[in-house]
């Protein structure tokens, strides 16, 4: 099954679903579209956008016209909506949203694509970020509760080591799930830094 | 040359950014071009520090055959050892997952390019400007941990000397090791100088970080897509004129020289 057929299954028509900070319906006649979900209430003064480089644009900066690096912060801006008339179409669009995210959580629906652990995606870093793999399990832990969770939408699905236990996420009856299956640039960088910090505790400059 | 890939998908890779919003954006303006010519079944872009990522790009693509080039300047760290990895390629071609993987060569070091730096430069200067009294600069990166990082540049700038432009000067300068770009003025004695940035994107590098290095800003600004207005040529210092060009990745051609590698993939590395 492709991944529009998918989409299709999992939004038919008449029915709604929410997909992070997005309200995602489908008519009758099997129009989609897709707004923010705060945005509910002034539906019909939004502004159509249904160019892929106007929505990418959207994405990429928030309210106050900053740079949006990570796409599943939660701060998409809102005051616009994108409608299609085929699910591929309308696929597009939301990946120029949220790249990738449908896919990641049809692929792993499917177990075809399975969590990467964290200390495998730090140990095979390389150059400055080739010592980011000496975190503690601790430091796995304050990176998930302070870097990840107040400030990307996904739901962690990888574990910390292979040996580590993990649930797997189940799909929601009115969502469509924005999930994490391997840690991203930003958590690989925090990790990098916490072992820098924790050297330089460790080994403080000699004084003079 | 056109490509008929009609059951293939065609894989962009970039650096991307966290800090400058600029950095994807002609990968993408490369990719939404290619998609348009109906040359492949479906055309993504993946990205180092954005997303989709290197590792969250696979799920997106639904073709058995895919092509992936790097919309990467030289051949190195990147090319060689980050993407590889990160993709889980086992060379050129990889065969995994009941699909077909042909890792490109990267658009840098594409003969065409060569062209393309020469066009550029005589886009950005104005009408009645003597070439034999112009100097050429091609401005990379550059770093001393890295011998090849300044191989693509050097490469440019040879071709560039054999096909017998009339520039009074073709030079090579970088960001970080010698010959500096920062020198410029003293790097050549020619009373008009342009300089094209040999990156991908108008981004930290290009935009941000040589306009000060060149004298015509004195601090770092805000990035090209969050100022009001763009750069405005020519530059003047005393009896000297100097022209800035956008970075050569940015050029609406390099969407054709991205179809050109894997072209050159079929060619020459397809068996």
């Amino acid at each position: 099954m492709t991944l529009a057929e998918e989409l299709e299954i999992l939004l038919p028509a008449n029915e709604s679903r929410f997909f992070g900070e997005l309200y995602l319906s489908r008519k009758e006649d099997g129009t989609f579209s897709a707004f923010h979900i705060k945005d509910m209430e002034m539906v019909d003064s939004l502004e159509a956008t249904d160019s892929l480089s106007e929505l990418r644009e959207i994405a990429k900066f928030d309210a106050e016209n900053m740079y949006r690096p990570l796409k599943t912060a939660p701060n998409l801006k809102g005051g616009w909506k994108t409608t299609a008339a085929s699910a591929s179409d309308f696929l597009r669009r939301l990946d120029c949203i949220y790249p990738g995210v449908f896919a990641t959580w049809i692929a792993y629906h499917r177990r075809s694509h399975d969590p990467t652990p964290l200390r495998d995606t730090l140990d095979r870093q390389t150059g400055m970020y080739r010592f980011a793999g000496s975190i503690t399990d601790q430091m796995a832990n304050q990176i998930m509760r302070d870097t990840c969770s107040p400030g990307c939408l996904r739901k962690i699905a990888w574990p910390i080591s292979s040996e580590s236990p993990v649930s797997r996420l189940k799909p929601g009856m009115k969502s469509i799930p924005v999930i994490c299956t391997e840690a991203c640039t930003f958590a690989v960088s925090e990790a990098r830094m916490l072992v820098k910090e924790a050297y330089e505790k460790a080994n403080p400059p000699a004084k003079d | 040359m056109p490509v008929s890939k009609p059951d293939s998908a065609l894989l962009i890779l970039g650096h991307g950014s966290t800090e400058n919003p600029d950095s994807a954006k002609p990968s993408w303006d490369h990719a939404d071009a290619i998609a348009a010519s109906g040359q492949f079944s479906s055309v993504h872009c993946a990205f180092w520090k954005e997303e989709p990522s290197f590792r969250q790009v696979w799920p997106m693509i639904e073709e058995k055959e895919i092509y992936v080039v790097p919309n990467f300047i030289s051949e190195g760290y990147f090319t060689r050892q980050v993407l590889p990895r990160e993709l889980e390629l086992e060379g050129q071609t990889t065969h995994r997952d009941n699909r077909t993987v042909h890792y490109c060569d990267p658009v840098g070091i594409h003969a065409t390019m060569t062209d393309l730096l020469i066009k550029r430069a005589y886009e950005i200067i104005d009408e009645g400007v003597k070439i034999e009294e112009t100097a050429l600069i091609i401005v990379g990166h550059g770093t001393n941990l890295n011998k090849k990082s300044t191989e693509a540049i050097t490469d440019q700038v040879e071709a560039i000397k054999k096909k017998g432009e009339p520039f009074a000067e073709v030079l090579d300068a970088y960001m970080e090791e010698a010959p500096f770009i920062a020198d410029w003025k003293t790097l050549t004695d020619a009373p008009t100088v342009v300089v094209v940035p040999f990156f991908i994107a108008d981004a930290l590098h290009s935009y941000q970080d040589i306009p000060v290095l060149l004298g015509i800003e004195k601090e770092i600004t805000e990035a090209a897509s969050q100022r009001e207005v763009f750069r405005q040529n020519p530059y003047h210092f005393g009896e000297r004129t100097l022209y800035y060009s956008s970075a050569i990745g940015t050029d609406p051609s390099l969407a054709q020289v991205i179809v050109d590698q894997v072209a050159y993939f079929d060619e020459h590395y397809l068996s």
